[in-house]
C-alpha cells in the first residue's frame, strides 16, 4: 500500500478556489480524469447539461472485466457474531464461518470492547482464526467523531481505545466515519458539508492519529451519504487534510448513491477505484435501486440492482492485496448465504477469484 | 364408409396436430386463481416491501395479438414485447433500455415456451437471471394459464396466472 500522500493536489485545488477536488495523483488513469466534472465533485455531462440534471448514463460506457489476480475474501454479518461466541468456543466459531463460505471477520469495537479480553482469549481467537484460515481484520466503529461536544470527545477516546484493542488482536484497521453535527450519525444536518463540519472532523482524525502514533493499525473512513466524506474526492482530500497515511478507506460506493449516480454506477465505481485504489484497505458490498418517487434508494439483494457487480468485483480483484469484502445490510443468515451465491456466480463468470468454496 | 374416414382422418389429423393455439385476445386476470406475484423487478431487503406485485385483486388486462409467426403482448405493467415464434435465440434490449436479453419463443404442441435471459432488472454487472414462462389454453380456449419460473443463483421462484377470455 502506498504510504506516500501528495499535497499537489489540495494546493493546486485550493488555489483555484474549490472546495473538494484535487489534481490526480500519478497512479491515476485516463478513465478518472475524464470522470470528474471540472471545478466539482461530480461526473461529467452526458447531454443537455444547461436544462436536465445529468442523471442517465452516457452511451457506450467503457467496462474493461478483464480480472486481476487478487483473490476476494468474503465477510459477512452473518450471526453468531463474533462477540457473541458462546463459551469462547472459537473453533466451532471460526469453522462454521469458513464452511459457510466466509474467509474474513470483523468485529463491533463497542461489543469488542465491552468485557476485558483476557490474553488467553485473544490466544484463541487468533490460534482459532488462522487454523481455518480465517482473516480477522477489523473492528468497525459507529460512533460520531465530530458529535456536539461532548460527545465529540468521548467518540474520539472510543476510536483511540478501538485502535489499541485493534492492536491487540491482530487486526489490520478500524473503521470509522466522518461524523455528523447532530449526535445521531445518521440524520443529515444541514451543515455537515460546511467547513466548520470539514474542519472538526480533519481536527478529530488528527487528534486520533496523534494519540495513537507509531501504531500500524489504519484508520480506514467509510463514506456515508449524510456525511461529508461522500464521494471519492472527498476521500482523497480527507486524507491530505490530515496528512497521515493510516487514513484509508473503507469503501461503501452504495454509501456514496445519489440520484445524480445512481444510474452511472459504472463510471462512479471506475471514477472511484482510479482515485483511491492504492489507498482502500476493504470494501463492504451492498446493492440498491431507486423504486419511489422521491430520492428513495431502497436496498436490494447483491447483483439484484444498479450497483454493476461485474465491474465493482473486477476493480477489486485489481487491487493489490487480497481484498476483505462485508456484506452487510442484509437479515437473516439465509439472506447472507443468497447474496454469497449471486456474487460468487458473477465472480466465476468473470474468473475473479473468490477464497473458498460455498457449502 | 371405412374409407372415407380413413381418407378425411388422413386429411385432417396432421392438420390438427400441427394447429398452433392462438393466444390472441383480451385477458382478464383472475385473481382468485392466481398466484400473488411479488415485484419481480426489484429484490429489496431489509423487510422493505417494493410493492407494484400482483395480488388477489389485481384486474391487470393483458392484450395479445398473434399472427404470422409473431405474437404481440401488451401487459399494463411493462413495455409491450414482440415474440418471434420460430424457437431461436433473438436479442432485444431489456426494459431498461441499456442492456440485452436473449429471448426464445417456442410452440410445443399446445404450449407456447418463452424463454428470456438477462440481467437481473435489466442493469448492467448484475447476475443472470433466466425467466420461462409457459402458456397454455384450456380446451375450449376462454382461458389462458401462464406458469413463470425465475431462476438466479440466489433462489428459484415460480408461480402459475389465470386470465379469462374478455
Amino acid at each position: 500500500m502506498a504510504r506516500t500522500i501528495s499535497r499537489r493536489g489540495l494546493f493546486a485545488a485550493a488555489a483555484a478556489g474549490f472546495a473538494a477536488p484535487t489534481a490526480l495523483g500519478t497512479g491515476a488513469t485516463g478513465a478518472a480524469q475524464a470522470a470528474q466534472q471540472p471545478g466539482s465533485a461530480g461526473l461529467p455531462a452526458v447531454w443537455g447539461q444547461d436544462f436536465l440534471n445529468q442523471w442517465s448514463p452516457p452511451e457506450h460506457v467503457p467496462r474493461d472485466l478483464k480480472p486481476g489476480k487478487s483473490q476476494l475474501r468474503l465477510s459477512a454479518q452473518v450471526n453468531p457474531r463474533l462477540t457473541a461466541v458462546k463459551d469462547n468456543d472459537y473453533a466451532t466459531f471460526f469453522s462454521n464461518l469458513r464452511a459457510g463460505g466466509w474467509s474474513a471477520v470483523e468485529a463491533a469495537s463497542d461489543a469488542w470492547q465491552s468485557r476485558p479480553r483476557p490474553d488467553s482469549e485473544i490466544r484463541e481467537v487468533k490460534a482459532q482464526a488462522k487454523a481455518n484460515d480465517v482473516v480477522f481484520y477489523a473492528l468497525h466503529c459507529a460512533g460520531n467523531i465530530i458529535a456536539p461536544d461532548p460527545e465529540a470527545d468521548r467518540w474520539q477516546r472510543h476510536i483511540i481505545d478501538t485502535i489499541h484493542a485493534a492492536e491487540a488482536v491482530g487486526c489490520e484497521l478500524i473503521l470509522t466515519h466522518a461524523g455528523s453535527m447532530y449526535p445521531n450519525r445518521n440524520w443529515a444536518h444541514p451543515q455537515n458539508w460546511s467547513r466548520e463540519s470539514w474542519t472538526r472532523t480533519v481536527n478529530a482524525l488528527k487528534r486520533i492519529c496523534k494519540d495513537t502514533a507509531g501504531s500500524k493499525v489504519d484508520i480506514a473512513i467509510e463514506a456515508v451519504n449524510t456525511e461529508s466524506v461522500n464521494n471519492p474526492w472527498a476521500h482523497k482530500r480527507l486524507r491530505e487534510d490530515v496528512g497521515d497515511p493510516r487514513i484509508t478507506v473503507g469503501l461503501d460506493i452504495t454509501n456514496m448513491v445519489h440520484p445524480g449516480v445512481a444510474f452511472r454506477m459504472t463510471e462512479l465505481i471506475n471514477t472511484t477505484f482510479d482515485l483511491l485504489e492504492d489507498q482502500i484497505r476493504y470494501v463492504h458490498a451492498k446493492d440498491f435501486v431507486w423504486n419511489t418517487m422521491l430520492p428513495g434508494i431502497n436496498w436490494a439483494m447483491n447483483g439484484t440492482g444498479n450497483m454493476d457487480y461485474e465491474m465493482f468485483l473486477v476493480r477489486l480483484s485489481r487491487l493489490k492485496t487480497n481484498p476483505y469484502v462485508l456484506v452487510e445490510f442484509l437479515t437473516e443468515n439465509e439472506e447472507y448465504a443468497q447474496a454469497q451465491r449471486n456474487i460468487r456466480a458473477i465472480a466465476g463468470k468473470l474468473g475473479v477469484g473468490i477464497l473458498g468454496t460455498q457449502a | 364408409m371405412t374409407t372415407r374416414l380413413l381418407m378425411m382422418m388422413a386429411v385432417l389429423v396432421p392438420a390438427m396436430a400441427f394447429a398452433e393455439p392462438d393466444f390472441s385476445g383480451a385477458w382478464v386476470r383472475d385473481g382468485a386463481r392466481s398466484d400473488v406475484v411479488p415485484n419481480t423487478m426489484y429484490w429489496l431487503t431489509r423487510g422493505v416491501d417494493a410493492g407494484g406485485g400482483r395480488g388477489r385483486n389485481t384486474q391487470t388486462v393483458v392484450e395479445v395479438q398473434q399472427s404470422a409467426g409473431r405474437m404481440r403482448v401488451a401487459d399494463p405493467a411493462r413495455p409491450p414485447r414482440m415474440l418471434i415464434l420460430d424457437g431461436k435465440p433473438h436479442a432485444v434490449p431489456t426494459d431498461t433500455g441499456i442492456q440485452m436479453a436473449t429471448v426464445v419463443a417456442t410452440m410445443q404442441g399446445e404450449t407456447l415456451t418463452v424463454s428470456t435471459t438477462q440481467p437481473f432488472g435489466g442493469m448492467p454487472g448484475n447476475v443472470s437471471l433466466k425467466i420461462t414462462e409457459t402458456w397454455s389454453l384450456s380446451p375450449d380456449g376462454k382461458v389462458l394459464t401462464v406458469r413463470t419460473e425465475r431462476e438466479l443463483p440466489a433462489s428459484r421462484q415460480s408461480f402459475n396466472e389465470v386470465y379469462n377470455r374478455r
